[in-house]
């Protein structure tokens, strides 16, 4: 068994030294460019090499300490026996790997060779390795909500899991209330305009048209004169007196006339006394308008059923 | 030393001017009607985004930026507003069945109580709409408001009326510019349900018989594209889309009194176009109290009408309790205003 075991190492240690004497041809082709720059003395070769010997020479220790592997040329031959038993299989499988990987190893590192064996020795540990792996696999387990639990106690864990889904569903469950109570009566529009919408559009417009035909209806008046001009502003001036006095004139508005006008904002206090504020006995008095609403006129009710709507502009019944 | 001294006596210190907005509208003689928009309680999300959007509405005669506290009662905003000249409150709240608006009139009342049955923001709005407008200075004026169908003779619609009206400063018409008119607030009564929809636009005026291609020419500045046309008279003359057709909606045209921007005339057409900006308000007048969340209450929704000159505060506890065991919130409101009548 040795014999052999020692026939198949020298073997191998031929074939290794073979390895890395090509290796060693490659390793300026590796090197390739920088090669030229990089001029290493004498000196310093001899101090690399002694490093390279202490780090190599480290490393076996660990290997002896760890698991049976090949050790450098030198050693091959002192070796002890369980470790050559080891190395015939190794080497087997390592002619194998490598045909396979004859190129890939020609441009690896010098210290592969040696780690190599150990890769092949990983693998054998995979299997194992897998057999566990493979054995857990194939255990048939219940189907349970929480999945395979290690530990011994997994009732509870399993009762705790339970209780914190339960309080989570309650508190959300709280949120969502509290949010809707939030949203009550809130709606989000829709993108088109519908009927009712449009309807309402309408009232308004008429509303705006309204207003805007009787400012310029109003307005027309004053047409082409300007109220920054002295002479214009005293012509506009007179209009306006013109139109307070005419008002003076009136005891009261009549009720056809405040329906076929705008209504004014006044309300109550317009409709009563003169149609000018300071006129007005409660004028600029803070609650005035409020006061009596409830002994105002009929007629501004039936403007606003006459019109449709009730239009705010102060003074719409001056007309100049 | 002597003459640093004179120096630090010569300093002039210019006094700052408070720049004091006019109470009182100069023409029509009225007190510029100025509101707060603040909430009663905790409001949710949406509802704050509601506070200010009606905050904007009421622009710009309100405090945008109102901070309102936790302790802050309605005897705080009460305070405040007598020496601002704040006329008007409308108070959100919020209770388990709906939230609520409240249109007060300080310092005394009355107090309309809304039931908002429902409401979309202003960002919604602009959110549904393909081009949402909003130019420079649409909140820089108060806006125009529009009732509509309140006319049916109820009392309690006819004080929403006046309030609703008086909400907003009143517009002359004789010295009125049309291009401070740029937004509107419709109230729209529905007299089969009952309820108020509430909405709010801005105008926009566009003249009549132009095509679309001339008058973004006119507004733009820009350099049109002509590369589709043989001709540059083509500019001028050939139609654009069909969409002139809604513009000849005869009921929506207008004359013009003045020039309105670079594209309105005096004296040619213009056609009236509105578009919603929001908030968006179902509203529902539930209550309408005599003082500032106190008071008799003279209209009732669910209690029916109630007796005007009810003074009692037993009979009124009674009421409230039977009417509106819903409404929690309002009810504490109303005694806090108790409260201030009674240290008043």
């Amino acid at each position: 068994m040795t014999d052999v075991g020692n026939a198949v190492e020298l073997v191998r240690g031929a074939k290794r030294r073979k390895k890395m004497g090509s290796r060693n041809n490659k390793r300026p082709r590796m090197m390739g460019g920088s090669g030229n720059k990089v001029k290493i003395d004498k000196k310093m070769k001899k101090l690399f090499q002694k490093r390279a010997r202490e780090y190599n020479s480290d490393d076996d220790d660990d290997d002896g300490e760890k698991a049976p592997r090949v050790k450098k040329e030198s050693k091959i031959l002192v070796r002890s026996h369980e470790e050559e038993v080891g190395d015939e299989e190794f080497s087997e499988g390592e002619e194998e790997r490598k045909d396979v990987n004859a190129d890939v190893e020609l441009s690896e590192d010098d210290e592969n060779g040696e780690i190599q064996p150990g890769i092949t020795k990983f693998t054998e540990g995979c299997r194992a390795f897998r057999a566990a792996f493979m054995s857990i696999l194939k255990k048939n387990i219940s189907d349970e909500t929480l999945g395979p639990i290690l530990s011994a106690n997994k009732k509870l864990v399993a009762e705790k899991l339970a209780e914190e889904e339960a309080e989570r569903k309650v508190k959300g469950e709280a949120r969502k209330a509290k949010q809707l109570v939030g949203e009550k009566g809130h709606v989000k529009p829709a993108t088109y305009l519908d009927s009712h919408e449009k309807f309402l559009i309408g009232v308004a417009t008429k509303g705006v048209v309204k207003l805007f035909n009787a400012v310029n209806k109003a307005q027309h008046a004053q047409k082409g004169l300007n109220p920054s001009r002295t002479k214009d502003a005293k012509a506009i001036n007179k209009r306006r007196k013109e139109a307070f006095f005419s008002e003076l004139g009136k005891p009261t508005l009549s009720a056809t006339n405040s329906n076929a006008k705008l209504n004014t904002s006044g309300g109550a206090a317009d409709t009563e006394g003169p149609a000018w504020a300071p006129l007005r006995d409660n004028y600029m008095l803070t609650n005035s308008k409020l006061k009596d609403w409830d002994k105002m006129p009929d007629n501004m009710m039936t403007a606003a059923e006459d019109n449709g709507r009730v239009l705010e502009d102060s003074s719409s019944d001056e007309d100049d | 030393m002597a003459r640093i001294g004179n120096k630090k006596k010569q300093r002039f210190v210019k006094p700052i001017k408070v720049k004091k907005q006019s109470e009182v509208d100069h023409v029509t003689g009225e007190k510029i009607p100025k509101s707060f928009v603040f909430s009663r309680g905790k409001l949710p999300g949406p509802l704050k985004q509601l506070q200010m959007d009606l905050r904007k509405l009421m622009l710009p005669y309100t405090a945008l930026n109102l901070k309102e506290k936790k302790r802050n009662n309605l005897k705080d905003y009460l305070n405040v507003a007598g020496p601002m000249g704040v006329t008007h409150f409308l108070m959100l709240s919020k209770t388990e069945t709906a939230p609520y608006l409240r249109v007060a009139r300080t310092p005394q009342g009355p107090t309309l109580t809304f039931k908002i049955q429902e409401y979309s923001l202003a960002v919604e709005i602009a959110q549904s709409q393909l081009r949402p407008r909003c130019p420079k200075d649409l909140f820089k004026n108060p806006p125009l408001i529009v009732l509509s169908g309140f006319g049916t003779g109820d009392q309690h619609l006819k004080l929403a009326t006046i309030m609703f009206q008086n909400i907003f400063p009143a517009i002359d018409i004789n010295t009125v510019k049309l291009s401070t008119c740029q937004r509107i607030v419709l109230l729209n009564y529905n007299k089969d349900t009952k309820l108020i929809d509430f909405r709010h636009y801005s105008i926009r005026l566009q003249p009549v018989g132009v095509t679309r291609r001339l008058r973004k020419f006119v507004q733009n500045h820009q350099v049109p594209d002509l590369r589709s046309l043989q001709d540059v008279s083509d500019f001028v003359t050939k139609a654009g889309y069909g969409s002139e057709s809604e513009a000849d909606d005869e009921a929506a045209t207008v004359t013009l009194a003045s020039d309105l921007g670079r594209v309105n005339q005096a004296s040619t057409k213009s056609a009236v176009k509105l578009q919603e900006i929001g908030p968006r308000l179902t509203l529902q007048l539930i209550k309408v109290e005599e003082g500032l969340c106190s008071g008799g209450i003279i209209f009732n929704e669910y209690g029916g009408e109630k007796k005007q000159d009810n003074k009692s505060d037993k009979k009124k506890a009674q009421e409230v309790a039977s009417s509106e065991d819903e409404d929690e919130d309002m009810n504490e409101d109303e005694s806090e205003g108790q409260e201030v009548d009674d240290e008043d």
